[in-house]
């Protein structure tokens, strides 16, 4: 009885190993994409693909065979695996898949605490799935207000909590020392000793940021040339780096060497006395290579890895702070959302009802017309106006009730007796094999107005007592 | 009433930027408290209008008027800094010194002057308004200058904390302290060359031993020392910002001091 499902692999659920097996590229996604709704009656799919998740959001999620489905997709994706595929799925539905989303979005499901990259990821996947020229579109009608209501969440946990406070790891807390001393990073250079994990990661994000150039001095020439060409850059033997460091705006040091290769002394040598404008150094190798008496000089910004891991550690320790304010937004939206999913399916029925009474009142004014021949052209204005105002009056409480009682829960047995009171039997409803709104996705049931629960008499009996009051 | 009205948003707008800095200047905060400042000196302006229609008597001659003036000046001067990011979150030190002006005006009162000045006109207005804008450019050095010496102490001390967040970067504020230093220093030059031409074309000398005269030269002097310490290596930056920061603080305080005991004492601007 839920119209959106998840199917996914995720850092929580596999290794790095295995999420990448599940890994689809931009064409790969549209491949799969273009042929799902030939399968298993799925109208609405979503397919998220980044580092640290692969997942498939589909609509409507209430069949089995649809679930199979995403499963089948992403299993065969990641091929043979020992012990297969389906053991690193999880698979959510309804109201769960909805608050998985919000929790995505907002980077509460990340590694990364908070981390903001997997917003536009998600924006991308989702954009990725509207362009895929297919009929009716993938994005359609319920997707496409998840993914927009996930985006706003996400904007609001961003906005209203710590969650994205600060750095959340060695490279994003780089980059953001670099932008508070440069303001921005458009035409810095940047020059990168050694060629360590964490020195290369914090160049990549800072490439992102349009940095202008970047130099690789490195003992292996075999290594630099690698890496610089992987990020765009030059590459100068390990030798030469004091001849480019006045040059230089951002250092980025990570060697395996086993003493400092820039000294206080080399440093003053190579800026001709005393460094001219600001510069960033980061030293994030053990044993260090920068002496720390750089530090102390004018203009310079040095931060060793043991600064870099407080500041980070730091930051993670404010943004766990504000998890259940962001879990508590998330639930609120969800529910939101249910209950907009949920209104939605009965709309064709208030459609229909308001056409009904609508023909009623012109048929019954025609004849009225009749009787009263007699009537100026501005009076019977004055009657047709009454006649819909009237219509309108009496409408409005049923349709409020009407949408209140699909989101409370009372289910097919109240929408089959307004259909039968009102003589609606050919308005379309999408019903499932157990008689429910199969696209419904809301538990919120509420006791005290569960009325489809109640037996005839009951419910007559709670007619008459509304009526007395 | 409109005046106190006038210091009611910019307080706001303080209490807007300060919530803004408990938060690490997330989201839209510095923006609001930007827009309600924003709202602030257009409603100041309106005020000011009020008064010369009101008295027949340009606000910058009274003592009330002109300090408000002079915040008003100092306000636009924040707007200014609208198209450099978040360049405009100075706004945190910028109103409260308009705070500071406008409150000692309403406090004193808005009254029309009746003063008879030795020279009018047009020139006057020049004058007076060119040496308000040197003061606003020296004002938004002086903001930035502060925030400039905030975000260095936190960068060396590497605690990325929320004021960290909050303060713009180094690069945009020592742009800002340049900008306002090389604007304000122009106008002020300006200014006491006009008043200059005209107390010798009408007193035939100037009186070097009016308060006034000599705190103009001053404030000229620390204007000049303050952009002069951009020359030479180091750290000049930071000294530019130091100097702007001392250099505001004592021209204005000095201006303060001047103007109230020049309006006891009677005399004319």
């Amino acid at each position: 009885m839920t119209s959106i499902a998840v199917v996914g692999v995720s850092h929580l659920t596999a290794p790095v190993e295995v999420r990448e097996r599940f890994a689809f590229t931009d064409k790969e996604a549209i491949s799969v994409l273009s042929g799902l709704q030939d399968r298993s009656g799925i109208k609405e799919a979503v397919l998220i693909s980044t580092c640290n998740r692969t997942e498939l959001y589909l609509c409507p999620g209430s069949d089995p065979d649809i679930l199979e489905t995403g499963e089948a997709v992403l299993s065969e994706k990641a091929g043979d695996l020992i012990g297969g595929a389906g053991q690193y799925l999880y698979r959510l539905q309804g109201l769960e898949s909805v608050r998985h989303l919000y929790r995505v979005v907002s980077g509460l499901d990340s590694l990364i605490l908070g981390e903001a990259e997997i917003q536009g990821q998600v924006k991308s996947a989702y954009e990725l799935a509207g362009s895929i020229p297919v009929t009716p579109s993938l994005a359609g009608p319920v997707l496409h207000r998840l993914f927009q209501t996930s985006f706003s969440v996400g904007g609001q946990i961003r906005s209203s909590t710590p969650i994205g406070e600060g750095a959340g790891s060695v490279a994003s807390v780089a980059v953001k020392l670099a932008r508070k001393i440069f303001g921005d990073l458009n035409g810095l250079q940047i020059m990168i000793l050694g060629s360590g994990t964490m020195a290369e990661l914090v160049v990549e994000a800072m490439k992102r940021d349009h940095v202008a150039g970047l130099i690789v001095a490195n003992r292996k020439h075999e290594r630099a040339q690698k890496l610089a060409e992987r990020l765009a850059g030059k590459t100068i033997p390990i030798d030469e780096m004091l001849l480019s460091l006045d040059q230089t705006d951002i250092l980025v040091a990570s060697t395996g060497a086993p003493h400092a290769l820039i000294t206080l002394d080399d440093f003053r040598h190579a800026m001709g006395g005393y460094r001219k404008k600001p510069i960033l150094i980061l030293d994030l190798a053990i044993p260090r290579d920068v002496e720390a008496d750089i530090g102390d000089e004018d203009n310079v910004f040095l931060y060793n890895v043991d600064d870099v891991r407080e500041i980070v550690d730091g930051n993670l320790i404010k943004r766990q702070a504000s998890v259940v304010d962001a879990e508590t937004i998330v639930q609120d939206h969800a529910e939101t959302f249910a209950k907009w999913h949920d209104t939605r399916n009965v709309v064709p029925l208030i459609k229909s009802l308001r056409s009904r009474w609508g023909d009623l009142r012109k048929s019954e004014l025609d004849w009225l017309w009749q009787q009263l021949s007699h009537l100026s052209e501005e009076d019977r204005e004055i009657v047709d106006s009454f006649s819909k105002r009237l219509l309108n009056k009496l409408m409005h409480e049923p349709t409020t009730r009407l949408k209140d009682g699909i989101v409370n829960g009372l289910g097919s047995e109240f929408i089959s007796a307004v259909r039968y009171l009102h003589a609606l039997d050919d308005v379309d409803l999408d019903l499932d094999h157990e008689g429910n709104m199969s696209d419904s996705i809301g538990e919120f049931k509420e006791p005290w107005n569960n009325l489809s629960k109640m037996g005839p008499d009951l419910a007559e009996e709670s007619e008459e007592h509304e009526s007395n009051e | 009433m409109i005046h106190v009205f006038v210091l009611l948003l910019y307080i706001g707008s303080l209490i807007l930027w300060f919530n803004s800095l408990l938060t690490g200047g997330r989201g839209r905060g510095p923006h609001i408290a930007f827009g309600m400042a924003a709202v602030g000196v257009l409603v100041h302006a309106v005020a000011l209008v009020l008064f010369t229609v009101s008295y027949g008597e340009l606000p910058l001659i009274g003592l009330a008027s002109s300090l408000s003036t002079l915040a008003l000046v100092i306000g636009i001067g924040l707007l200014a800094t609208l198209g450099m990011g978040e360049g405009l979150r100075v706004g945190i030190v910028i109103i409260p010194v308009v705070i500071v002006l406008q409150g000692i005006a309403v406090s004193i009162g808005f009254e029309p002057s009746y003063r008879t000045l030795d020279f009018q006109g047009v020139w006057f207005v020049f004058h007076v308004t060119l040496a308000f804008l040197g003061l606003c450019g020296f004002a938004v050095a002086f903001a930035a200058g502060l925030l400039y010496l905030v975000q260095f102490r936190e960068l060396n001390s590497k605690r990325l904390g929320r004021i960290f967040q909050f303060t713009p970067p180094l690069a945009t504020l020592d742009r800002l302290v340049r900008t306002g230093l090389v604007i304000g220093l122009t106008a002020f030059t300006i200014a006491l060359a006009l008043g200059w031409a005209w107390t010798v074309s009408f007193r035939n000398s100037l009186d070097h031993t009016n308060p006034k005269v000599i705190w103009a030269v001053l404030s000229w002097i620390i204007f000049v020392l303050a952009l002069g310490s951009r020359a030479g290596g180091g750290l000049k930056e930071r000294r530019s910002a130091l100097m702007a920061v001392i250099g505001f603080t004592l021209v204005i305080l000095s201006y303060l001091i001047l103007q109230l005991i020049s309006f006891s004492g009677g005399s004319s601007l």
